[in-house]
């Protein structure tokens, strides 16, 4: 039974989001076919989904609105993650082959032939070393928020009640819909994986979820050091290093996003510092790597081949913007925020106006989103 | 306006705790500025930073966002968007670039020494379950539950369990709950005023309240005071676990009894 748990955990966490992720291999360059990158993007746009089919079912349905969401949502994602494996399969045949490149890159990240110095791996089996230490104690200490009488409430609530945020967390007492919180459905994703695998909400949030969400921000960090490094590999590892002991001494305050990210890791406020706002400048680093690549600066200027495709991180962005809701209402508005004041940068830098268009499309979902919170919350849409 | 600036000036000294650490960032965004020459990360690592801070200083911002609805508290996250792990740690790896393991070990001994531990919070300590939740709250939720699944059950809860008891079981009802532990959000709750205002508990005043509000049970630490014995006030001890008392009232019991039968009833 307890082997079953594990694998529809290891499916819901890892699997299904590795799949959705490879949708996006067409849309982008060979050097960023990487399982990091793909889970990544997985993650990305199975929260576009959570958000796409759980806002409706919140707002709309009284009673019964977990069942609902689980019906809804399960179908959704196992058909994008079956789009992804037979998208990959199809390209199996033809030149592209997606699984070579992506299991390539798993072996040498870097995408190339050059050999890790010795060096080079004691230091990232120290950043290794690091990232288990933050596992272990994920695993085995509690921390205390109060917070999570609120989040980790409704999540139990959604699994053991049937009903999304209708109910007062704190006393259990029938409430109408908390519109302040009730877009932002991360509580409601742990209580998804929860129902999938038979674990208890709170088992989900408090054990289960840390284990993945730490490594996956770290896979996102490497993605950064990867495009930031390109030219000077060998100082990656030091950087993976540097950040590990970063979000481990960097509670400077009960404010800073290391606070968040080692403390409360489970609860949606700590993804949008750790995972969503980062995920914000990777894309941004993606976006505009060849241009910089032409213009040959010095051993540290960066990155992939000229004509790569960018597509798909536009479209990543855009699902960025309305996926970021699942964590926070402020984490839309913050990377909504992001995407178009870096446009306006790039697009002045470059003299391009077409970059800030695509900017401010990329918001589109996510301005929507913002509306869709403000109507509510001030009173305009009446539930 | 300038009291709003000041207003997050405070945000930002709070926020950084104005330790050494935001000295590294400073060093290597300086570095970064001086040396990077990559107008793509200049832009991300370098100006973006300085705009978002000139928009977290400027007061419109701050008006802009509380009228919004954004929780004016959470102001502070807009500085979330500024990466200082990665200018620090990628302006450190450009710095030492030249002499990579000296750089790695006084990198590292700057962010020891000039961070602070994440892990001596005193808010964390070593987990007693798999829930993260005290063992005790698990054992009481346990011996409260109703067997019928139809059957609701309220509980006064110490202020020290309260957190927990919905994270585990959400059938358990509680007539308040950590809002009433936030002082500044002031709300009232008769049975909070019985039951945790007064040093000593005032048996009527709180069979009073908890009657009016159908709670089941009342869970008391062995040390609080009453100012007679809750048995003699027509309450029915259960059990003792770690420490706690947990207490039935069999008014309440039959009331919540008869609406069951007369629900389950109505349902046939």
């Amino acid at each position: 039974m307890i082997v079953v748990k594990i694998v529809c955990l290891i499916l819901g966490l890892i699997v299904i989001p590795l799949c959705m992720g490879m949708l996006f291999f067409p849309l982008v360059g060979k050097n960023f076919r990487t399982p990091g990158a793909a889970l990544i993007a997985g993650y990305i746009f199975m929260f576009t989904l959570l958000e796409l089919i759980g806002i409706p079912v919140v707002l709309l349905a009284v009673y019964n609105g977990f069942t609902l969401f689980v019906n809804l949502f399960t179908p959704c994602i196992l058909l994008t993650a079956a789009a992804g494996v037979i998208l990959a399969l199809y390209r199996k045949k033809q030149s592209g082959a997606y699984i070579y490149e992506m299991s390539r890159a798993a072996i040498r990240p870097d995408n190339t032939r050059k050999q890790i110095s010795l060096e080079g791996k004691i230091v990232f089996g120290l950043f290794l070393i690091l990232l288990g230490f933050q596992l272990y104690m994920a695993f085995t200490q509690a921390s205390f928020d109060g917070d999570d009488a609120y989040y980790g409430a409704h999540a139990v609530a959604a699994q053991q009640l049937d009903t999304l945020y209708r109910v007062n967390p704190y006393t259990g007492r029938s409430a109408p819909l908390d519109v302040r919180h009730g877009l932002a459905l991360f509580p409601i994703w742990e209580a998804y994986l929860g129902r999938m695998s038979g674990v208890h909400a709170t088992i989900v949030s408090h054990t289960i979820v840390p284990l993945l969400l730490i490594p996956l921000t770290y896979i996102l960090y490497y993605q950064i050091g990867k495009i930031l490094l390109k030219k000077r590999k060998d100082l990656l590892p030091m950087f993976m290093v540097v950040i590990a002991l970063w979000q481990i001494f960097g509670n400077i305050s009960i404010y800073t996003p290391e606070t968040f990210f080692l403390t409360r890791t489970w609860q949606g406020k700590s993804f949008a510092g750790s995972f969503v706002i980062p995920a914000v400048i990777w894309i941004f680093l993606c976006l505009f790597a060849s241009d910089e690549e032409q213009e040959a600066l010095d051993s540290f200027a960066i990155l992939n081949e000229p004509e790569e495709r960018k597509t798909g991180f536009w479209l990543l962005l855009a699902c960025l913007n309305f996926a970021g809701g699942a964590s926070s209402s402020l984490a839309v508005l913050l990377s909504c925020l992001m995407s178009v004041g870096f446009g306006v940068l790039f697009a002045v830098r470059k003299k391009r106006f077409g970059i800030l268009v695509k900017a401010g499309f990329s918001c589109t979902a996510g301005a929507i989103y913002v509306l869709l919170y403000l109507c509510l919350t001030h009173g305009i849409i009446r539930l | 306006m300038y009291g709003i600036f000041m207003e997050s000036l405070v945000i930002f000294k709070l926020y950084t705790g104005l330790k050494l650490l935001l000295i590294l960032t400073a060093l290597s965004w300086i570095y970064l500025l001086l040396k990077e020459k990559d107008k793509r990360v200049r832009i991300l690592l370098v100006y973006a930073p300085i705009l978002i801070l000139a928009l977290f200083f400027f007061p419109v911002s701050r008006k802009a966002f509380v009228a919004a609805g954004l929780d004016g508290e959470t102001y502070y996250r807009i500085l979330w968007t500024i990466p200082m792990g990665v200018i620090t740690a990628y302006g450190a790896c450009r710095i030492f670039a030249a002499h990579k393991r000296i750089g790695l070990v006084v990198t590292s001994a700057l962010v020891i020494l000039c961070g602070s531990y994440v892990y001596k919070s005193e808010y964390i300590s070593k987990a007693e379950n798999l829930y993260h939740i005290p063992d005790t709250v698990i054992k009481i939720c346990d011996k409260i539950t109703p067997e019928n699944p139809n059957a609701t059950v309220s509980a006064v809860m110490p202020p020290e369990l309260i957190h927990f008891v919905r994270q585990y079981d959400a059938g358990i009802r509680m007539p308040y709950g950590r809002e009433m532990l936030v002082a500044r959000w002031d709300y009232y709750n008769a049975v909070y005023e019985a039951m945790e205002k007064p040093e000593v508990v005032d048996m009527e005043t709180l069979l009073e309240a908890t009657r009016a509000d159908y709670c089941r049970y009342i869970v008391m630490a062995e040390g609080k005071k009453t100012d007679m014995s809750p048995e003699d006030a027509g309450l029915v001890l259960i059990e003792t676990i770690d420490g706690y008392r947990i207490y039935e009232d069999p008014v309440t019991t039959q009331v919540m009894e008869q609406w069951l039968e007369y629900y389950e009833n109505e349902e046939e």
